[in-house]
């Protein structure tokens, strides 16, 4: 709609009632209301507010409670919402700010809701916004509010085209369902054979929210934050048995670099161009040793992986230090595929320049700590200096707690010889530094450790929760070594996971109440978040995931080489073929309801009468002139023909009433007897062949 | 331009839908075109497709599909929504020229439900009618007249758009019977009867009773011999004197009575007048060239008087393709509802 077009057309009925039925604008905003809330954590709250107050305004305007603003007042509340949404979004592009203007045009909208043109304008945008929700939600929750709101939007429709409709809107989810299972057979082979094709052009969904999830720099404090995070981070599907609890270590990046309390990639990750990355790992069946991982969007190009993998899929590739990473920022869930490998005894040895960096450390400062290290290498070698570390860990008094005091200068030193009490990432940056400072090389993992299993237990869920921060130390002979300081602190935590691990202290996820985690000794609620997860991970393997790499693993099975082109070909025959089908089902059931049509049937055997008595129906003809001319040619049935051409005609224009309990049907057989009859012998009287 | 093009079509849709008085809908005359919105929704549903590509996500090709398939779906319920329907033309109209003609159709609807059927002629229209399956509906349809004759909508179309709009699927009903146009009435000036009181008397009359005459301005229809010629030429102004019993009987209402006027304009007073004896229930007669009505009053005869006026010189249309369902005889009253031939 043109700007000049708009002006005019509201010129012509500025102030006017719309015609719009109400209950269909009323399908419209419900419609709406659900369709933005996938959005609602997305969204500044004063554009949900404004949004609330301009769908209300326009409905409160259909019972003439208020009126539709003028031009005036609504250029003036465009203006002031465009200039708020200025204001808020700061110059700033992501795909937030695009959903939030996309929201806002909807909510504009509202105001000019007024003929049905714009009935459909709404429809289309409304249905746009269901597409966006799903770039950002993909469970089947949330896919489940999507389709119910652009069911409502369909409901609405057809209230819509016929608003004085009796028991419209029972009938209008019937007939939609019976669309919807008519159609399901269709919808469900294109789903499956529609070629999924590379993206045609490249557009990472930048979002400006921060995810919550482990960062490329990690402060003492920064994991037990995440420890207050139920949310999932990945989950893992493994070909055979599952590692134990204190073998899960998922590496996912390394801090090398400590500056000042932080610690830091010391390179930044070579910058690679952007890729097409597939979300999707394929669906082949899982060898004994591979893992498949579903990563939630993580905004980053991290993958997570078990020590000593190595990638299956595609979508991921090795980088150094046997870190995985993937072709772009993982802004959608993705799923890869590892291997898992056996320990590689030979391990390349590493130069003593790049092992150096390994032992960076700030200039000053945590003089105690330094000297503890200083102590230790007089007397032992490196190996023994690492085991006496973890024994003063396991032997003083040492905390794993989720409330650590803060500890603002020397952070290092009042860890490990005053407050003693911290979560990992104290205890891991408090080791590396010593080991650097004893001359170790060594590393911070940042990564998750765990991993609770799914229901069925075929599965393993890791949440923020389980993010875990240890130490990685270089030893001449054996390579690089983890070492984990927190598992000679709090055992629990790395046998069974934090909840165990800080069960006296009571702090498990204390700040998040929403969390069914946090319920989890009520049976129910486990079990019924449990079997949600599950459900949403096979939805998310099987109907989210199923991406390009699916769709081929599933197309190879089938016999003849299946690619690209046969699926187009697959698709375009499926498409076909349904309207074939639908077609020949509807004139089936044309051809059987006139069969059916008992009054139809008597005519048609009048017509095969008259045919034999050479009097054949000619195109268009009435009744009565058919009867007329069988009198004619058959002087005898004249009474007879006249007759139940008047009953025909009169059953085309008996209004409304129907024929009670068939008598009239009965009688026009009895007739079409008679006549039969009378034709016979009149035939026999005057030899007249029939033919 | 497009006229071409249209005359073709419109000849190959004349072929297709023979003229009748009772149409069943079904495949071989239902037109089904998506509606502008129904493209724009197409549209809409590449956008997805472009989407789900790019970010390779399938709940967007899945919804894609989803709405793909309702497209379809409300392509065979739009088709649905009219196929099996009987439109029936039951009583064309009858009304004066210049005003709306009441054309009576019955739609009857097959074993599904017809929804939100638009009925329409050139520019009137109806709102929408629903008719549940085996039942049927009767609707008025105001078809716009200009003139008095016989009136047959050259098309009648239905459509539907139900149930999402985003399809029409529309036919026609070409229908063979043809409503009765009266001729509008217009106020006629006082007459001589050229039916049993000659024409001298009634002048003779006029020239002794001069004394009762009122004087009016002339207006056309009027007698030349009427006109008072002795004072044209000294004012110059046309006056026609009227007086008391000048007209000839009462009983006869005569078109030879306003020589000089059209034609038209005539059968125009005429109607006039029937509509007048017509309510105040004085009998008359009606003289027309080569049709006499005899004297008789009451409604019905006035009905009767109005339609042989409106198709004085007319032709009833006829088709050589077709025949009216069921062959309406002259009708006898006007208030008479129109029944099934047989039982007339």
């Amino acid at each position: 709609m043109s700007f000049l077009d708009r002006l005019r057309g509201n010129e012509s009925h500025e102030g006017t009632t719309t015609n719009l039925p109400s209950r269909a604008l009323l399908w419209l905003i419900a419609s709406f209301a659900l369709l933005l809330s996938p959005q609602w954590d997305r969204l500044p709250l004063w554009l949900i507010a404004a949004c609330a107050v301009l769908a209300a305004w326009r409905w409160l305007s259909q019972y003439g409670r208020v009126r539709l603003p003028g031009r005036l007042l609504r250029t003036g509340i465009m203006l002031v919402l465009i200039g708020v949404y200025v204001a808020t979004v700061q110059g700033r592009f992501t795909v937030d700010t695009a959903a939030s203007f996309f929201v806002l045009a909807v909510g504009l909208k509202w105001l000019e809701t007024r003929s049905v043109r714009d009935f459909y304008v709404l429809f289309f945008i409304l249905v746009y916004l269901a597409t966006v929700n799903f770039l950002f939600h993909q469970e089947i929750l949330w896919a489940l509010v999507n389709f119910t709101g652009i069911a409502l939007l369909l409901v609405g429709l057809q209230v819509l085209n016929a608003p004085e409709l009796p028991g419209g809107m029972t009938s209008g989810w019937r007939r939609l369902g019976g669309m919807f299972l008519k159609t399901l057979p269709i919808v469900v082979l294109l789903f499956v054979f529609f070629p999924r094709m590379s993206p045609l052009w490249s557009v990472p969904l930048v979002s400006g929210e921060a995810r919550t999830g482990i960062s490329d720099t990690m402060r003492p404090g920064d994991i037990s934050n995440l420890a207050q995070s139920s949310e999932r981070a990945f989950r893992v599907t493994f070909g055979g048995e599952m590692p134990a609890y204190r073998d899960r270590y998922w590496r996912g990046l390394i801090l090398d670099y400590l500056d000042g309390e932080t610690w830091r990639q010391g390179q930044r990750e070579g910058f690679r161009p952007l890729g097409r990355v597939a979300v999707d790992g394929g669906i082949g069946e899982l060898e004994a040793n591979q893992y498949d991982v579903l990563l939630e969007p993580t905004d980053q190009r991290w993958a997570f992986a078990l020590e000593n993998s190595r990638a299956i899929s595609d979508n991921v590739f090795e980088d150094s230090a046997d870190l995985f990473r993937f072709r772009r920022p993982a802004d959608s869930p993705v799923r890869y595929r590892l291997a898992l490998e056996e320990e590689v005894s030979a391990t390349e040895a590493q130069s003593s320049a790049e092992l150096r960096r390994y032992l960076q450390l700030p200039g000053e400062g945590n003089r105690r700590a330094r000297e503890l290290a200083r102590e230790l290498r007089r007397a032992m070698g490196d190996e023994q200096i690492i085991r006496s570390l973890l024994e003063r860990f396991r032997e003083q008094e040492y905390f794993y707690t989720l409330r650590p005091p803060a500890m603002p200068d020397d952070g290092i030193d009042s860890l490990l010889f005053d407050e003693k009490r911290g979560f990992c990432a104290h205890y891991a940056g408090a080791t590396t530094f010593v080991l650097r400072a004893a001359g170790i090389p060594s590393r911070v993992v940042v990564g998750y450790q765990g991993g609770e299993s799914g229901a069925g237990g075929n599965y393993l869920i890791v949440r923020q929760y389980d993010a875990h921060a240890w130490v990685e130390a270089y030893l001449d002979g054996r390579g690089w070594v983890r070492i984990d300081p927190t598992a000679a602190i709090a055992p629990d935590r790395i046998e069974s996971g934090l909840r165990d691990a800080v069960a006296e202290e009571g702090s498990f996820l204390e700040n998040n109440w929403a969390s069914p985690q946090r319920y989890a000794d009520v049976a129910l609620v486990q079990w019924a978040s449990l079997q949600l997860d599950r459900i949403n991970y096979q939805w998310q393997r099987w109907v989210v995931g199923y991406q390009g790499q699916s769709q081929m693993d599933l197309m190879s099975r089938l016999p003849g080489g299946f690619g690209m082109r046969e699926l187009g070909y697959m698709t375009a025959g499926i498409v076909g073929a349904g309207l074939l089908i639908a077609g020949l089902i509807s004139a089936l059931q044309m051809r059987r309801g006139e069969r059916r049509d008992a009054f139809r049937r008597v005519v048609d055997t009048w017509h095969r009468l008259c045919a034999s008595a050479g009097v054949p129906v000619r195109h268009g003809e009435t009744p009565s002139v058919l009867a007329s001319r069988l009198a004619k040619a058959e002087p005898a049935a004249a009474d007879s023909a006249r007759l139940f051409a008047r009953m025909v005609n009169s059953h085309y224009y008996s209004a409304g009433k129907d024929d009670e309990g068939g008598e009239q049907l009965k009688r026009m057989r009895r007739l079409l007897a008679t006549m039969k009859r009378q034709l016979r012998r009149s035939r026999t009287r005057t030899g007249k062949p029939s033919d | 331009m497009k006229n071409p093009f249209r005359n073709r079509f419109s000849r190959w849709i004349n072929r297709r839908i023979p003229r009748s008085d009772l149409q069943t809908f079904n495949q071989k005359n239902i037109f089904i075109l998506p509606t502008g919105a129904g493209v724009v929704f197409g549209l809409l549903l590449v956008i997805m497709l472009l989407t789900g590509i790019n970010y390779q996500n399938s709940l967007i090709y899945l919804s894609t599909f989803l709405l793909g398939a309702v497209f379809v779906g409300a392509m065979h319920q739009t088709h649905r929504n009219l196929s099996g329907l009987e439109l029936a033309l039951v009583q064309p109209g009858e009304g004066f020229a210049g005003d709306d003609i009441p054309f009576r159709f019955r739609l009857k609807a097959g074993r599904d439900d017809g929804i939100a059927i638009l009925l329409s002629c050139e520019e009137s229209g109806l709102a929408p009618v629903h008719v549940h399956s085996g039942r049927s509906e009767d609707v008025t349809l105001p078809v716009h007249s200009a003139h008095r004759g016989y009136l047959r909508p050259d098309r009648v179309r239905i459509e539907t758009r139900f149930p999402f709009g985003l399809l029409k699927a529309w036919s026609w009903l070409r229908p063979v019977s043809a409503g009765v146009v009266f001729p509008r009435p217009v106020p006629a000036p006082e007459a001589f009867s050229t039916v049993e009181d000659g024409e001298e008397s009634a002048e003779a009359r006029s020239v002794e009773g001069n004394d009762h005459a009122d004087i009016r301005p002339w207006r056309e229809g009027d007698l030349s011999q009427r006109v008072l010629w002795k004072r044209f030429a000294r004012t110059g102004q046309m006056v026609v004197a009227d007086w008391e019993g000048e007209q000839g009987s009462p009983y006869w209402l005569d078109f030879n009575a306003y020589p000089g006027a059209d034609h038209e304009l005539r059968l125009s007073y005429l109607a006039y007048l029937v509509n007048e004896r017509g309510r105040s229930g004085v009998r008359f007669g009606l003289n027309l060239p080569g049709q006499i009505i005899e004297p008789d009053s009451g409604p019905a005869h006035a009905a009767r008087c109005l339609r042989v006026l409106a198709t004085w010189g007319e032709e009833r249309p006829r088709d050589a393709m077709a025949e009216p369902h069921g062959t309406r005889k002259k009708q006898r009253e006007t208030t008479s509802q129109w029944v099934a031939e047989g039982q007339a």
